[in-house]
């Protein structure tokens, strides 16, 4: 290998990193005195956290081959849950949280009992169960947002400050240290990306791939319910966000598989997609304060990104056709696709 | 299978002496990165010639293949279809002048029906703009008839036809992509068309080739199998490194010949042991396992033998070891390895009592495409590396590099390639280092070496005999039945789901077990179409 290959697909891996760091320069030579400061730094970081931690609870399903739609209905259902418990019920904090995790770790397993043993698509499975969950949320709340609890306690729970920072986003790095040892540097991990890639063969390997599957999804059931608990703690619960954050999540798990490890649902690749977007996003709203920014720019990023890593990669499976012609004169599986084409 | 065969003779009204070649290919140089992958190859293809391309992997085929194609550029020589020639312009050009392509994948829709396959990827006719059934039928039948299809029905999926139809259903497309001309086509490629079909449909599949070669068209047949090209092709064409080392017709040549021309030495069948070794101790106890097409199978196996199965397609012999390593579950029967029972259906804890699984599908149910090389031999016990809370990188390294070196898998560093991108053959190595490096006391393996080149097969057939000889019992079904008679102390005829017969030292030999595939009474067949008539009745 070339090093003047080397070095493209070293910029092709971190591309969200100059990216980012292409917009800081930008913004900060047109925005300097309201975008480089530390008050947006600390911001962007904080409102970000919670997208970044639902997006990252996609990470185990998606690498594992499955779709967790209804973690969307799970933020909204564990924000209106923890907050009821504690303003209704007169539940601690503490004990309200470990209510709520246990229950939407109980949504979890049924979406996996759904997926894995009567078989349904956990697409289709997962958009179901999205919906009775938030038909369950309006049952408990009869329509009526809870009155967040008075307690001091709740609002410290995200809103202590720690080195300038909300440590809500200590919380989400914490989360995302704890992910990427589990699919990095565990054999669950690498169950995870072999059942990904082909479910009966890992299966045929000893993958006990339906436990796999059960898990994942009561991983992303349990995540969600913490991202709604820490929202709830930091804005107040909503009856209606939940569902809006499932597009930004879904579409920054799936940018982070262009980044670092291409082709990988991974857990930085995540986190970068993330605040590279909301980066861009910050410095537009600084320019010029629209609403539709927002949308448009997570859009257009996505479809742009996914579609550009895709063109690399089919061009990087070009040149390794070369190569395996050269070292070995073909035969490999990756000439399938070039004479099939050429006969249609 | 047979030698014999009446197939270039019938074809041989169609070649009329001294008329032009179909494809001529000159001098074709090809180099990548300066090195000669090709090197001044020539020969050139008659109408209504069946002509085998053969070599290993490596020795240039495919790229030979792409030239023709037009999807690599040669750095010199030419390629004259019917005298007229290529201009390297793009795929179109290839096509226009009439060479058409078949490759292994066949680019079938299962779930679409035969008359939709036949035009895809071109229009449907017309009739004041909507689509003209009755025209479709017609065209369609016209183009199967030109492979014998013509009876196939236009409305089934393609998923319910043999894979031999599916293949021929490709070629028929293939020579017949525009509706408009009802020529034949002048050059049909076929790249490894049988590589993955059981020997019975082979036989099919080869009375489609002798059809296409019958009506004119010059046939470019790639292929693994050496059988095929004394039963089928008039020449041959041998290239080694990229230089074209042998043409000549294929009744001038012995199999040994061939191969020997092909490695460039001479390649002995792996050492047989047939004095009849001390039996060592039963391992493996198979009693009444039924399930799909398995209707009874009850048999043993002994620690240090390698036992083989045979048997036609839908002779229950294709899911015999799925159901013994507890893929799926059985309906009934039970399992004993060295005594203790094999659960059904739970494929983890068949590992964990040391029975490792080779299935037949190698990209769809052997191995991770999108994983490493490393990674797709390490995940059956991928634990093992998992110490102090960290999984240790480099201790799994070293030891698949050590696998990867002993097994000869290239290129070096494959390691950390994605496990497609390797070769066939070094493909099958890594999936037999998976296996191995888990010390198991019984390999099932299905179809160990299909699609592998000659060389990698040797050395396959090598690692399996060195590997019972420490004592493991291995079972080895395949449709290969030269590989059966290469390696096995033992061979178990599967017909109709049962177990009919249990061949032993000089039994082993392929026309014997052909011979009680087919069932006992039938001879050693004279002739191609008759054997196929009798495997059609068998399998059906």
């Amino acid at each position: 290998m070339t090093d003047k290959r080397r070095l493209s697909l070293g910029l092709d891996r971190y591309s969200g990193l100059w990216i980012w760091a292409a917009l800081i320069v930008v913004f900060g030579v047109l925005r300097p005195d309201t975008f480089l400061t530390s008050t947006t730094l600390h911001s962007v970081a904080a409102q970000q956290a919670i997208v970044a931690i639902l997006a990252l609870g996609l990470v185990i399903p998606l690498a594992t081959g499955v779709f967790d739609l209804s973690i969307g209905a799970n933020v909204g259902f564990a924000a209106v849950f923890v907050t009821l418990l504690q303003s209704d019920h007169g539940l601690g904090m503490w004990s309200a949280i470990a209510l709520t995790v246990l229950v939407s770790a109980l949504i979890g397993a049924i979406n996996g009992f759904v997926v894995v043993v009567l078989k349904v698509d956990s697409f289709i499975a997962t958009l179901g169960s999205s919906s009775i969950v938030i038909a369950t949320q309006t049952i408990v709340t009869k329509l009526q947002q809870p009155v967040p609890p008075p307690d001091a306690g709740w609002r410290s729970l995200t809103q202590t400050e720690f080195f300038g920072f909300q440590i809500i986003v200590v919380y989400m790095l914490a989360l995302g240290l704890l992910l990427w040892w589990v699919l990095e540097y565990t054999p669950f991990g690498r169950y995870v990306y072999a059942t990904g890639g082909n479910r009966e063969a890992a299966r045929l390997s000893g993958v006990r791939v339906d436990k796999l599957i059960f898990l994942s999804l009561v991983t992303s059931a349990v995540i969600g319910s913490i991202a709604g608990i820490l929202y709830a703690s930091r804005t107040a619960p909503s009856l209606t966000f939940g569902n809006t954050l499932l597009l930004p999540a879904f579409a920054a798990a799936f940018l982070g598989t262009t980044q670092l490890k291409p082709g990988k649902f991974n857990v930085w690749g995540t986190i970068i997609a993330i605040y590279a977007l909301a980066t861009g996003i910050k410095g537009l709203q600084l320019i010029n304060n629209q609403r539709w920014l927002d949308d448009m720019f997570n859009g257009v990023a996505l479809i742009g990104a996914v579609a550009l890593a895709g063109a690399r990669l089919r061009a990087a499976q070009h040149q390794r056709r070369i190569k395996a012609v050269e070292v070995d004169g073909g035969g490999s599986d990756a000439d399938t696709g070039v004479l099939a084409g050429t006969h249609r | 299978m047979s030698q014999a065969s009446a197939q270039p003779a019938r074809r041989a009204a169609a070649r009329e002496a001294g008329r032009p070649p179909r494809l001529a290919v000159e001098g074709i140089v090809k180099k990548f990165s300066g090195t000669r992958v090709l090197d001044d190859v020539s020969f050139e293809i008659l109408p209504g010639e069946v002509h085998a391309l053969l070599g290993h992997n490596g020795s240039g085929k495919s790229t030979l293949i792409k030239c023709l194609a037009n999807y690599y550029i040669p750095d010199g020589g030419r390629i004259t279809v019917d005298g007229e020639g290529l201009s390297f312009a793009g795929p179109g050009d290839s096509a226009r002048l009439g060479l058409r392509f078949v490759h292994q994948d066949l680019g079938l829709v299962d779930s679409c029906s035969v008359l939709d396959s036949m035009f895809l990827g071109r229009s449907f006719p017309t009739r004041f703009g909507v689509i003209s059934w009755s025209t479709a039928r017609e065209s369609a039948r016209l183009s199967l008839s030109r492979v014998g299809l013509q009876h196939l029905d236009l409305d089934s999926p393609i998923e319910e036809l043999t894979p031999s139809q599916k293949t021929g259903v490709a070629i028929a497309r293939a020579l017949n992509t525009d509706a408009s001309t009802e020529d034949a086509a002048a050059v049909l490629v076929l790249d490894e068309p049988t590589a993955t079909l059981p020997a019975a449909e082979v036989e099919n599949l080869l009375l489609i080739v002798d059809q296409v070669a019958a009506a004119g068209t010059a046939v470019l047949y790639v292929t693994h199998r050496l059988d095929e090209v004394f039963q089928v092709a008039d020449r041959l064409t041998v290239l080694r490194d990229g230089v074209n080392v042998a043409t000549r017709r294929v009744d001038e040549m012995t199999k040994d010949e061939l191969i020997v021309t092909m490695v460039g030495y001479s390649i002995e069948k792996a050492e047989r042991t047939d004095a009849v070794r001390e039996r060592l101790p039963e391992l493996l106890r198979v009693e009444g396992v039924r399930a799909g097409a398995v209707r009874d199978a009850t048999f043993t196996v002994h620690e240090g033998e390698i036992l083989g199965l045979a048997g036609l397609t839908g002779s229950g012999r294709e899911e015999a070891l799925g159901l013994i390593f507890g893929a799926h579950r059985r309906e009934r029967g039970k399992v004993l390895l060295r005594g203790v029972e094999l659960p059904a259906g739970d494929p983890a804890s068949s590992i964990g009592h040391g029975v490792a699984y080779l299935p037949a599908e190698r990209k769809t149910h052997g191995s991770i495409l999108t994983l490493t090389a490393a990674d797709n031999c390490s995940v059956t016990d991928v634990r093992r590396f998992f110490k102090r809370g960290f999984l240790r990188r480099s201790l799994e390294e070293e030891e698949v590099a050590a696998w990867f070196q002993r097994l000869q898998v290239k290129p070096l560093g494959a390691q950390g390639l994605a496990f497609g991108a390797l070769s066939g053959g070094n493909q099958q190595k890594v999936l037999f280092a998976k296996w191995l490096r888990c010390k198991p006391s019984v390999l099932l393996f299905d179809e160990p070496t299909q699609g592998v080149d000659v060389g990698a097969q040797r050395e396959l057939h090598e690692l399996m005999r060195e590997v019972a000889a420490d004592g493991t019992g291995a079972v080895v079904s395949s449709s290969d039945l030269a590989e059966l008679e290469a390696i096995c102390d033992r061979v178990l005829v599967f017909r109709n789901g049962e177990v009919v017969a249990e061949l032993t030292g000089d039994q082993i030999q392929e026309h014997e077990i052909a011979q009680w595939c087919l069932g006992r009474d039938v001879r050693a067949p004279e002739h191609v179409s008759h054997i196929s008539d009798e495997l059609t009745k068998d399998a059906s």
